[in-house]
């Protein structure tokens, strides 16, 4: 189980540089024009967590990008922990199954 | 119902929350079900809904990376998660996509590239479920005659195949098979995979099943993770290029989490060749849309493009249901049995 746990903290530091790495390049290509890459959000009549998130696309998309990634991670854990409880409840609990084909 | 409608900051345009929830709740329950991301079902559905394509593709892959870590997790406690082999297929499967995208810049160069991959990729959705289709009823067909047992024989003809250096999956019940052959058949899912443009998960599932010889639950475990992997990446990357709706990802990974997780418990109900069946059944439809988008661009007839979202929307509806249906059939019955 420690070696999973490694190897999933190892593969996801691979993907997550690459990433970073090959989309910097794009960054970098584009830095001389005004692509849609370098799009922004208009900030006029926005409050709240909007203007919040609106800043955050604006001016650091490496944040931007980690907090999606963060928020995604721990929406998709929090709802598949009360969904499980809530099957849980109605009898359908999960346990290691036999594999009949 | 406008009071439904909220306004998406990055592209701009107005969404029905509703429709949002309801899009993400059955791609839920699918990928949870069928060990796949759903992308090909979530991207059109979001771009014929106005989404425009990067925000729909990058919107996706962050719906697709929250759903899978409730899914994975449950199928890791059913025993439906071949991790090593999963690794080694996250690995494999990315060289292979290299090779499938740099085919696809190099067919670019010489013309209309996006036939050659649509009516490929209409071959490989036809072949692959006309293939669980006669393996499912000579199945059916020999249980009925004697003891059931699985006809498909090509993971017998790999395994015996004895290339050194050989390895064991101990979680997947396979006790020695050659690495050059996982590595080829990776390598050449992955090509698929980035020639066609489609995610993991609908290419390595059959894969697992058909050509590894997996049990179709750890088969739907294993690809769900390899999806899980899939999806961060993208989402990463995308997110960084600006292309990820951060609101609507959210509000559709509402949806879509609670439907993974009713998806991945409906596996424990369901025998494998009922997941075979379902599972060709999906594809033949995820066929027929791509067919009536192939009409489309030749016609330029608006009409067949909503069509063919409206097939993909009505099956992954209609799937669900089936699903949801057989998770509290399987239920009761379990009630009645304790």
């Amino acid at each position: 189980m420690k070696i999973n746990k490694l190897m999933v903290l190892l593969v996801f530091g691979l993907l997550f540089t690459y990433g970073y790495s090959t989309t910097n390049e794009v960054n970098i290509k584009n830095s001389k024009q005004e692509t849609t890459l370098n799009n922004k959000i208009n900030t006029e009549n926005l409050s709240g967590i909007n203007l919040w998130v609106a800043k955050l696309y604006n001016n650091d998309r490496i944040l931007y990008a980690i907090i999606v990634i963060l928020v995604m991670a721990s929406l998709g854990s929090i709802m598949a922990f009360g969904t499980d409880l809530v099957l849980k409840f109605f009898g359908m609990s999960v346990t290691r199954i036999s594999h009949n084909e | 119902m406008d009071i439904f409608n909220i306004y998406l900051l990055v592209s701009g345009i107005q969404f029905n929350v509703l429709l949002l929830i309801l899009i993400g709740f059955c791609v839920g329950v699918l990928g949870g079900f069928f060990g796949v991301g759903g992308g090909w079902i979530v991207t059109p559905a979001l771009n014929i809904f106005g989404f425009p394509m990067p925000f729909a593709i990058g919107t996706d892959l962050a719906n697709i990376f929250g759903q899978s870590i409730g899914a994975v997790k449950k199928h890791h406690k059913m025993g439906n998660v071949d991790w090593k082999l999963g690794f080694i297929s996250i690995i494999t499967s990315v060289i292979g996509l290299e090779i499938g995208s740099e085919t696809i810049m190099t067919l670019e160069k010489a013309g209309d590239v996006g036939t050659i991959v649509r009516w490929c990729y209409i071959l490989f959705l036809f072949s692959v479920s006309s293939y669980m289709f006669y393996d499912y009823f000579l199945n059916r067909l020999k249980q009925s005659e004697s003891k059931a047992q699985d006809q498909n024989k090509i993971p017998e003809k790999l395994h015996n195949i004895n290339l050194p250096p050989m390895i064991s999956f101990p979680a997947s019940g396979i006790e020695s098979v050659s690495i050059w052959i996982i590595f080829s058949i990776f390598l050449f899912t992955g090509f698929l995979s980035g020639f066609m443009g489609v995610g993991g998960g609908f290419i390595i599932m059959p894969a697992l099943v058909y050509l590894i010889g997996l049990p179709t639950a750890i088969a739907v475990g294993t690809s769900l993770m390899t999806v899980l992997f899939s999806g961060a990446y993208g989402c990463f990357t995308y997110a960084l290029k600006g292309r990820v709706e951060l609101i609507a990802a959210f509000i559709i990974l509402l949806g879509a989490s609670i439907g993974a997780q009713v998806g991945a418990t409906a596996v424990k109900y369901i025998k494998g060749y009922g997941i075979r069946l379902l599972f060709a059944i999906m594809i033949v439809f995820a066929g027929f849309s791509v067919v009536i988008e192939q009409i489309y661009k030749v016609s330029k007839v608006p009409f067949y493009q909503s069509f063919a979202g409206i097939i993909l929307m009505g099956i992954a509806v209609t799937m669900s249901s089936i699903i949801i249906v057989k998770l509290i059939q399987g239920a009761i019955k379990e009630k009645n049995y304790s």
